[in-house]
């Protein structure tokens, strides 16, 4: 197996997720940008993306419009922040505003950080996202003391899987 | 906002080191005061106020039959919570399954684009 993941709550107010791919890193970076691939792989399994739209500069603006398999649209928007080709993109993700898909609970916005390294003749991606509301982060900071918790409670243990 | 008023008060709940270990003990079943008290060296008052702090933010209830009133740990607070890490480790590992299948199938076709 060449490949590998991590999600790590930490006990900030990030969640990280990487993983390998064996591809070289030129190919991993354009299946980031641009909006043709983009929209071949972005979202959980068995989602499509009807309209995918990157301008990956700083200050450039990015709209994906995810759909279910169940027809129901979940519109994410956001923008560049940072753009380092091949290494770095630092990007604003927020739930439209409009959106009234994502029901009660939306997800937070955030600012995730994506950097591509050369790893044994591979791409190590690795995703950041800090959640950028007050709120959030200080959930995010209970939320890595309630993970650390976990090993040693079922209770929480199966809250968590049930979540 | 209604969720942002629960999550506040779950998290200034959560703030206090006591009502966490409270929390941790509750975590392997239901408790009394004096059992919770046990391993703290606060009076059985100060303990008490830490519980309704809890009880307040919907972390625990307390049997109302028994006259020490079991205290139990009610996890649904927290669910908000867990649900925004579990929505963004779901979408990240999920996202990376496709991106590998992606870069595999492109790949390919370059290579398949290469053979004369």
């Amino acid at each position: 197996m060449t490949t590998s993941h991590n999600a790590d709550l930490g006990t900030t107010n990030e969640i990280t997720t990487s993983r390998y791919f064996d591809a070289p890193r030129e190919l991993v970076y354009r299946a980031w940008t641009e909006p043709d691939q983009l929209a071949r792989w972005w979202g959980p399994h068995g989602f499509t993306n009807p309209v995918c739209e990157t301008d990956p500069r700083p200050g450039g603006l990015w709209r994906i419009d995810m759909q279910a398999p169940d027809g129901t649209i979940y519109p994410n928007t956001g923008r560049y922040l940072e753009v380092v080709p091949l290494e770095r993109i630092v990007y604003t993700d927020v739930v439209d505003d409009d959106a009234t898909a994502w029901g009660d609970t939306p997800p937070p916005s955030s600012v995730q950080t994506v950097t591509f390294e050369d790893t044994n003749g591979g791409t190590t991606v690795t995703v950041v996202v800090r959640l950028d509301s007050p709120e959030a982060r200080d959930a995010m900071v209970e939320m890595g003391a309630i993970a650390g918790w976990n090993e040693s409670m079922e209770r929480l243990d199966a809250l968590l899987a049930a979540a | 906002m209604p969720a942002t008023d629960q999550l506040s008060t779950t998290l200034s709940a959560l703030a206090d080191p006591t009502r966490r270990a409270i929390l941790h003990r509750l975590a392997h079943g239901e408790a009394t005061v004096n059992e919770l008290a046990a391993p703290f060296d606060i009076s059985l008052p100060a303990i008490s106020r830490h519980l309704k702090v809890l009880e307040r933010a919907g972390l625990i209830s307390r049997g109302r039959k028994a006259q020490w009133r079991p205290c139990r740990l009610e996890a649904a607070p927290l669910e908000e919570v867990a649900d925004w890490v579990a929505y963004y480790q779901t979408f990240w590992n999920d996202s990376f399954d496709r991106l590998e299948d992606h870069l595999r199938e492109i790949q390919r076709g370059n290579a398949d684009d290469n053979q004369p």
